[in-house]
This record gives C-alpha cells, structure tokens and sequence, in this order.
C-alpha cells in the first residue's frame, strides 16, 4: 500500500514539474522585447551556436564571410549545426529551452516564429551594428518585417525566372526571346507543340513546377494566395483556382501527370547530362541559383532566360530566400548581432565572390556572381563579372538582375507552415485524384484561415 | 517468522509483491496513465509549447477533426491498406504455413529464411522498397516486364502508392507464418486419421478441422495486425515524408499516424494532434471488440 | 490458445514426423505424385527466394557503380568498396553505430531485468488483486503509442532530457507489459516446492528471485532479451520525436536522415543509400543468424514478435 501511494505521488510530482517545465522550458512566456544590444567589441569573447548553416560541407560563398567573420571576432567560437534548416528539431530545441544562439531560417517559414514570439525583434541590434535595413530588396525587408519591426536581416535572394531551352523553341517555330509569356493561351499552345513522345514522353514542354509555384501562377493571375499582412488566406479566390487549373493542364500533352513526374524523374538534373543539355524540356520557371548549376555542370547550353510575366504583361518573380534571426532565449546576443551583421554586409559579399570568381577561373566555369539580398552588394559584385565567353549567361544574369526589381514574396503569417502545407496539399489533391479546384482551395481556405486566426491569438 | 517482523505472512508477502511490482507501477502512472489522461485534457486546449498562452477551447478540435479533409483522407489512405493487408496476410501466411508445413526436417532453414525480412529494420525496408518500386528501374517493375504486364509507377502514380506500400508491408509475412506454423503442429494428428477413414478430401480435411483447430491463432493474428496497421508509421513516413518534399505521394501516402506526427512535431499544434489521437483510439477499441464479440461465431478453443 | 511450459522444446517438429509431412495423397506413387512434388518444390524454391532474394540484392546494389545500381546483374562492373568509404566520409556512421549499441544494451538489459521481477510479483506471490492487476497489465497492450506519444514528449522535456538519448531507452526501466506475460508464463511452469524449500532454508524473497527464478528461466530471458535487442536497434519513432543533434542519432535515425538529404545520398545517389541499409540491417542480420533458434520459439510461443 505505501509502494503504491509513494509511486502515485511520484507520479503527480512529475507530471507537475512536466507542466511547470513546459512552460519554463518553453519560451513563450515572453512578449517579445529584444533586449538591449550593444555593438560587440572586436576582442569579445563568447561562444555561438548556429543552427540552419554548414560550414564543413558548405560552399565558397558561405567559408569565405564565416572566416571573414572570425578574422574579425577572433575570440568568438562558431560552431554550425552543420544542417540545413529544419523546423521540427529547431521547435524541439526551443520546447527544451536550449536554443541556437542565431538560426539561419528560410523567410517564408519566418511567420510562424514570430507570432509565437521565439525571434528577437532586431530593433536594438540593428542599431548597434549599424545594419542599414534600406540596403536589402524591397521585398525581402517585407518578409522579415512585421508591424515595422525587423526580426531577421536577409541573406541571399532568388528570384525565380523562365528558363527556355533556345533550340527546342526555335524547332517548333517559336522565337524564345519575344515569346508572351502573359498570354496563357499562347503557352498551352507552345507546350503542346514542344511535347514529344506523348503518353512516354521523350521531352516535355513547359514544366510548370506544381505545387511548389502555385503561388507564383496566382499571383500572375492577379491574385496573390494570401494577403499582403499574412493574414487572410485567399486560396478561395477563383484567380487562384484559375491559376491552379491552367498550371496543372500543362500536364496533358505528356500523358498526365504520373508519366510527367515518371519522365522527370530520370532527368540528370545537377549533371552533365542535365534536361538542357539533353533536349529533354523546353522550359520551366525556376530559381535563378540553378544557372549556376548549368554554368558549372554544361556551359555551353543554349538557354534564354526571360522574366516570368503577370496576365497584364507586367514582368514579376516570386522571389524568398533565407535570412539570419537571433532567438529570444539566445545566449549571447551581442556576439550574434555582430555575427549577422558580419555574414551580410557589403564587404563580406564582395570576398565571398571574389573567392567564387577565384574559383570559377582556376576551373575555366563561369563566375556566375552571387545574388545576395543586399542591393548594394550586388551592384558591385555584378558589376565586375564577365561573363564574355559566355554570351547567353550573361543575358540570362541581366535578366534576373532586372527582374528582382519587380519581386513579390510572401509575406510572414501566423501559421506560414500550415499555409505552405495547405496549398501544397490542395495542389497535390487536383493535379493527383482531378478534383475540381475551386471545391478544393475553398475547403483549404477555410481551414487554413481558422488555423491563421487561432495563431494570431 | 511474524514475531520478528510483527506482520503476518500474507502482509509481508503483500508487500514483497509490491516491491517486486514497483517498476511496473511507477512506469504505467507516470508513462501510461498519467500521459492518458494528460492527452485527453490536451485534446480539449489548443497546447504549443512555445505559446505562452494556453486556451481551454472545448470539443474544438474535435469539431475541426471532423471537417479536415486530411483527417478524411489520412482515415481512408489507412483503412483501406488494412481492409486489404490484414486478409492479404493471413492469407498468405496461412498458403505458406501450409506449404512449409510438408517440408520436414528442414523446416527450420526455412522458418529462418521466412522470418529475414522481418528482422530488417523498418527503415531499411523503407528505403529497400524505395529501389525496389523504382518506377523505371525497380526489380518489381523489372519483374513484371519480363512476363509481359506494365509496370506501374509505383512512387509517382497515387493509385498504386498504397499497393506498393501494401506489398511492401507483405513482404514481412514470415512472422504470420511461424505462428500458423506452430498452430498447424498441434493439431492432433487422430483427427485427420478419423476423417479419412470416413472418406473426407483434402478440401474437406482443411474446412472442418484445420481451421477450426488454429482459427485461436488466426483470432490472434486478426487482432494484432489489425491493430498495428492501423497505426502505421514507420516504413512510410520513412520514404515519403519528412526533410524531403513529399511529391506525387503527398496526399495518397498520408497514413493517419502520421498526419498526427506532423501535427505533433511539425506544425507544434498539440492540442489537436491530441484529439487525433484519442479518435484514433477509439476507432481502434471498437474494431477490436467487434473483432472479439464476432470472433464467438468462428473460433474454436479447445475446451468447447 | 494453449501455453507451451517453458521446460520443453516449443517447437514441435521433427519429433512428431505424422504432423509435418502429409502422406495421404490418393494417388500413392505415381506420375501424378512426382508432378506435386515438382510443384511444391518450385512453389518453396520461388518464396524463398521473393524472401531472400531483396536482402541479397540490397547487398550487391550497394556495392555497384552508381549508374548500375538498379540492374539485375549480381556483381557490377566493378565491385565498389568505396562506396561504403565515402558513406562513411560523408556521415557519422560510427557515431551513430556507437549510439544504436548503447540504447539498445542499456534497453534490453533493463526490460529483462524490471519485467522478470514484474513477471516474478504475479507468478510467485499471492495476494489480493492479483488477477485484476494483472489484467490491466495485459490491458495495456492494447494501448496505442500514438496516445501517449505527445505527453511523454512533454515529461521527458520538463526532466530535460530531450535531445539525449534516455528517452530511448530509460522507458525500459519500468518493464513491459509483453514481456511481463510471456516471463509469468514460463514463471508459472516452476514448481512452487523448489522456492519454498528455499525459503525454509532462509533465503529472502530478492534470493528467491535472482537465485531461483532467474537461472531456470534463462532461455525465456534471453528470448525477451533478443527481441527487445531488435524492438531498440530498429526503432525510428523515438529518435525522431527525441532526437535533435546529429551526432545524437542511432543508426536509423541517420539512416533516414540520409534518404532526406540529396547531398548525402538520398534520391540522387542510390548506392549510397542501399550501403546504408546494409550497414543498418547486418548487425541484426548477424544476431538472427546466432541466436535463430531462440527467436523462433519466442514467437512460435508467444504469438509475436517482441512490442
């Protein structure tokens, strides 16, 4: 009988201390008041943690700022997570109470965050680094900013843009460079003449990248699949559902989307012998960081690169990318300010591709340059780039340069993960059992609203 | 003795028993009750840990269950891989315990043999099936074509993404077997001599005394994987879900257990992921006893 | 269903030749006899292979040029040692290994142990409520872990012990409600005469148990011992809800991590990923193999296969 009592006691103890340690362990106690940074003297001495970054397994672009970076602060340990960013163990880490002391977070994922209240606003320590938020893209301030406070300094910018096999074009009588890419008619009409091999194809036409681009098709269309404040889903809306139909009957001329993706599937998409370079699709909207991939892996592709068009005829990019946040409960935030500060400055651009363009001629590649989101960065670094040997890529880098003017993101939500789920799922729902869409993106609407609302809470 | 310790022996062994049962205790208060009934006050509050603010919203979650249609389609992507596996594998574990049964000395070769995949762990199975369905390439597709039938897209097509899981998860019989192995083993031999003598076939052997005599290890066996595929996770989430993007898969490979994951860990909505799961117990406690009230009418004990 | 007592061999087999080998085809010797046996030799040879064969293949697919992997051919061109060198470049294999090795001994050993005294309380003593107890013990088999997966993800991060790797295995310190039936059952089989002569030589009721109970029990323990052996080395559910640090993972943890992750293996570089399903299947491959004999009348008995 006192085994018993004892062990139940035991029990209710535990599960006590459980709940009381959730909530301490958590950090959702607090409102979010950034603390008081002061700018980080160069001898400081402290240890951070990133998560969401790798510098063993990372690029040239990355090395060169971290080292930049130490050079700087020789006293403060860096170590990387060595991963790239992913939300479950990060969420874990912060139910733990044992955060990162700066995390590396895609922006369109930076929502969530926020809202719970896990992100230090970066009022204090853009003050005292000196980080002039003006100097970033338009859109990418937007996607960090929320109610005028900045919880995260962007780090690179990808635009995304249509890529065209030039020859696959002009063989089916089609001039790549004036193609209307705002008259959808016209594209369904190209992407079945530039299918071949229907139901086994042996290339397909227009990719149209579902449902990862829904978003990029609707705003194209007219109507962005969520409200600029993030908090009105506006999947409902029939442009979007326009959107999604058109996207997904590009599908058609190759047998539907099963022997579409079964095609895709074999592609050498990183390799040589890449769906360019074989004559295996004709075009895709695509990120711009992938001509990097071509530059390196088959140079002397014929590719045109033109700006991804609105119905109206008005160029547009859905552009994102990611950006450095400091966690409430991070240990040391000065020496995480400092650091941010340091991988997205100017001059930390300017070495990391200088390093690339070092790299690219002792490999005889093109320099393809580096797309940062600081405008002032790239100014300079694409200024210096030449790209002589290359003709249809420097073309191609003119272009996405002139595109990020014209950029939509989406913007932070509340619940940016369930959203990101929801369309995705609705995609996936129409393209895969042919559900009507209109029926699917108004029931995802719904829920995904209610899940925006409760999280607003 | 009692004049030592000044209780009686049946105190004393009382006691005794308790400590000898204390692990069991502790362990089933604080990581069984406790988180049963933990989970059940979760179900009805909108729980993130990393909000402060924690409401007490009701039969919200449950309300919102009901119109999810991931919540309908994770329910039926996971009925009805049971409603064709659970048969599938009785089925054929009974054909190869049948077979295994005429092999003699060197049954337990085979038993091993039987039993490999089984011992292959889930994940590897996973990522074993995932070469194996292979749409172009895989030795399934590889397989068919030489006899001259398509080979589906298995990973690509979402009609056959719940066969392929379905073959996968066959692939692990061999435990089946054994049991059915064992429970053929005993039954008495005398009565297969008496049936003969009255001039019984080989069918008519099998309907009125096999069955009868292991349909307790059958009984078994229904309950069991009934159970466990109600509640798979594993090798699925391991090939489609997780870092990676989920594709053609998404939605058709959604088994339920693992939207409640996602709920859990990705999106941190506990509260309703909670309610998920006291639904999915409740589903599973009425299958189970309609299983065992319906299992009067065909299962045969000993004793009767 | 009938108990097998622990004492006797649980497999019946060769002792009972009539049971195994059916003798009573009609047509005696003849054409139509051999045509069966024909059949059923095929039909043995070719599930024998659906069930081996995979792991086979598995094997000799890691071992094969990356653009070869998916080919039917037993031995690629070229027999590729490197491809397990770079995958273990390319992740913490050992690490991981280490990892897998230390949950799984520290879980097993501690199931064994917590359930035979468990298992010892229901069978040895008599008490009040024993019978009721031991119901909801067996009740608890039933119960799904997807209920109290999120709660004991809260109690072990309020003991802040997430991101280790005690979630993994301290459950174990508490028995298991399976292992704690199966190990009564074998208990029941002890004659009672053998610890109450004991007892009236003096010994305590922990001798009684580690002196007595244990020893004759050994080979069920064992049993419990190797299934549970598998249960932890082939888990993922746990280190997926517990585990956050790389170099924390077991081995099927990475081995996920590594279908994830296109620059290590995953979806592009399939040798790599069927040398990781090597590297995670061998050891219990190994383990089988030994100790066969144990696991198949562990479920031959008990009807399954561990939790």
């Amino acid at each position: 009988m006192r085994a018993r009592s004892t062990a139940s006691g035991l029990a209710l103890a535990l599960i006590a201390a459980a709940c009381g340690g959730g909530g301490a362990g958590g950090v959702g106690d607090n409102t979010p008041q950034g603390e008081e940074i002061t700018a980080a003297p160069s001898d400081a001495q402290a240890s951070l943690f990133v998560f969401g970054a790798t510098y063993e397994t990372g690029d040239e672009i990355a090395k060169t700022r971290v080292d930049r970076f130490q050079e700087l602060y020789p006293s403060v340990d860096v170590e990387f997570s060595e991963s790239g960013f992913e939300e479950q163990p990060f969420l874990s880490a912060l139910a733990s109470g044992d955060p990162p002391d700066v995390v590396n977070i895609p922006r369109n994922q930076l929502g969530t965050f926020i809202a719970r209240g896990v992100l230090d606003p970066l009022d204090s320590c853009l003050e005292a680094e000196g980080i002039d938020m003006g100097v970033f893209y338009e859109s990418a301030v937007e996607q960090v900013t929320v109610e005028g406070v900045a919880y995260a300094v962007p780090e690179f910018f990808n635009s995304r843009l249509w890529m065209i096999n030039t020859k696959a074009f002009e063989d089916a009588g089609l001039n790549p460079d004036e193609f209307d890419f705002s008259d959808w008619d016209a594209i369904a009409d190209a992407n079945e003449k530039l299918t071949k091999g229907g139901n086994r194809p042996t290339r397909l036409g227009i990719d149209p990248k579902l449902p990862e681009f829904l978003p990029l098709w609707a705003v194209a269309n007219g109507t962005p699949v969520i409200s600029d404040d993030g908090m009105e889903s506006q999947l409902d809306d029939p442009a979007v559902a326009e959107a999604l139909e058109f996207a997904n009957s590009l599908h058609e001329p190759a047998g539907g989307r099963t022997s579409f993706l079964d095609f895709r599937d074999t592609w050498d998409f990183f390799g040589a012998k890449n769906q360019f370079a074989q004559d295996q699709l004709a075009a895709m909207p695509m990120e711009q960081w992938y001509l990097t991939v071509l530059a390196e892996a088959s140079p002397d592709v014929d590719l045109t690169v033109r700006p991804f068009e609105t119905r109206d005829g008005e160029p547009i990019t859905w552009a994102d990318g990611n950006s450095w946040a400091i966690p409430a409960e991070s240990q040391d935030k000065a020496a995480a300010c400092a650091f941010i500060r340091a991988m997205t400055e100017k001059d930390a651009w300017l070495a990391a591709a200088e390093a690339r363009a070092q790299t690219a001629k002792k490999e005889n590649q093109p320099n393809t340059g580096v797309y940062t989101g600081n405008r002032e960065a790239d100014e300079e670094i694409f200024a210096n780039l030449d790209l002589g040997e290359w003709p249809w890529l420097e073309e191609a880098v003119q272009v996405v340069r002139d595109v990020q003017e014209h950029a939509w993101s989406l913007p932070p939500s509340p619940a940016s993960a369930q959203f990101e789920n929801a369309y995705k799922a609705a995609g996936d729902e129409v393209m895969n059992q042919g559900t009507d869409a209109e029926q699917v993106l108004t029931q995802a609407d719904e829920r995904v609203q209610r899940e925006i609302d409760r999280a607003a809470r | 003795m009692s004049a030592n310790t000044g209780l009686t022996n049946q105190q004393r062994e009382f006691r005794w028993a308790m400590v000898f049962m204390s692990p069991w205790i502790v362990g089933f208060l604080v990581f069984m009750a406790g988180p049963m009934l933990w989970s059940l006050w979760l179900s009805f509050t909108d729980y993130d840990p990393l909000r402060a603010n924690t409401a007490f919203v009701g039969l919200d979650n449950y309300r919102e269950l009901l119109v999810d249609p991931e919540v309908r389609t994770s329910l039926w992507n996971t009925v009805f891989f049971t409603v064709f596996y659970v048969p599938g594998t009785i089925a054929s574990g009974l054909a190869l315990a049948l077979l295994l049964q005429r092999v003699g000395r060197a049954v337990g070769f085979f038993r091993t043999a039987f039993y490999l995949p089984n011992i292959t762990p889930a994940v590897a199975v996973g990522a074993l099936f995932l070469l194996l369905l292979n749409g172009r390439d895989g030795l399934v597709n590889q397989a068919l074509r030489a006899i001259g039938l398509p080979g589906p897209s298995w990973l690509n097509d979402p009609a056959w993404i719940k066969p392929g899981v379905i073959l996968m998860m066959l692939w692990s019989v061999g435990s089946t077997v054994i049991i059915y192995l064992a429970a053929l083993q005993n039954v008495p031999r005398d009565l297969y001599e008496a049936a003969e003598v009255d001039g019984a076939g080989a069918w008519h052997k099998f309907r009125y005394i096999t069955l009868p005599m292991i349909s307790g290890a059958i009984f078994f066996t229904l309950i069991i994987n009934t159970i466990a595929s109600l509640q798979l996770f594993t090798e699925v989430y391991a090939m489609f879900f997780g870092g990676q993007e989920s594709g053609a898969a998404g939605q058709a490979a959604l088994f339920y257990v693992i939207y409640l994951f996602r709920n859990a860990f990705e999106f941190f909505a506990m509260g309703y992921a909670s309610a998920l799961a006291w639904v999915l117990f409740v589903v599973i406690g009425i299958i189970t006893v309609i299983q065992v009230k319906t299992s009067k009418r065909w299962v045969y004990y000993e004793g009767d | 269903m009938a108990v097998q007592p622990a004492p006797r061999s649980l497999v019946p087999s060769v002792s009972r030749p009539e049971a195994v080998v059916d003798t009573t085809t009609p047509d005696g010797f003849g054409p139509g006899r051999v045509m069966r046996k024909a059949v059923f030799v095929v039909a043995l040879v070719a599930v024998t292979a659906l069930f081996v064969y995979p792991l086979i293949w598995l094997l000799s697919a890691s071992l094969k040029p990356p653009a070869e992997v998916f080919s039917s051919d037993f031995i690629g061109s070229e027999v590729r040692w490197d491809n397990y060198t770079r995958l273990f470049q390319m992740a913490p294999i050992l690490t991981w290994g280490w990892n897998s090795l230390v949950v799984t001994l520290l879980g097993a050993t501690a199931v064994t142990f917590s359930s035979a005294m468990v298992a010892f309380a229901f069978s040895y003593f008599r008490f009040r409520y024993r019978d009721g107890l031991f119901l909801l013990v067996l009740a608890t088999m039933m119960l799904p872990g997807a209920v109290l997966m999120i709660p004991q993800f809260l109690i072990w991060d309020g003991l802040g012990l997430n991101n280790t790797l005690y979630p993994l295995w301290a459950g174990n310190l508490f028995g298991s409600a399976f292992y704690i039936f199966m190990l009564r059952q074998f208990l029941l089989t002890l004659p009672r005469e053998l610890f109450e002569a004991a007892r009236v030589d003096g010994a305590g009721y922990f001798r009684l148990w580690w002196n007595i109970a244990l020893p004759l029990t050994r080979s069920a323990l064992i049993v419990v011992f190797l299934f549970e052996l598998k249960v932890l080395w082939t888990d993922l559910v746990r280190p997926l809800i517990f585990l956050r640090d790389v170099q924390l993972f077991t081995l099927p943890r990475g081995l996920k991590a590594i279908i994830d992750n296109p620059a290590i293996g995953g979806q592009q570089q399939w040798e790599l990923l069927a040398a990781g399903s090597v590297l995670v299947t061998l050891p219990m491959v190994v383990l089988f193999f030994i100790f066969q004999r144990y696991f198949t009348e562990g479920i031959a008995t008990t009807g399954s296969t561990g939790r």
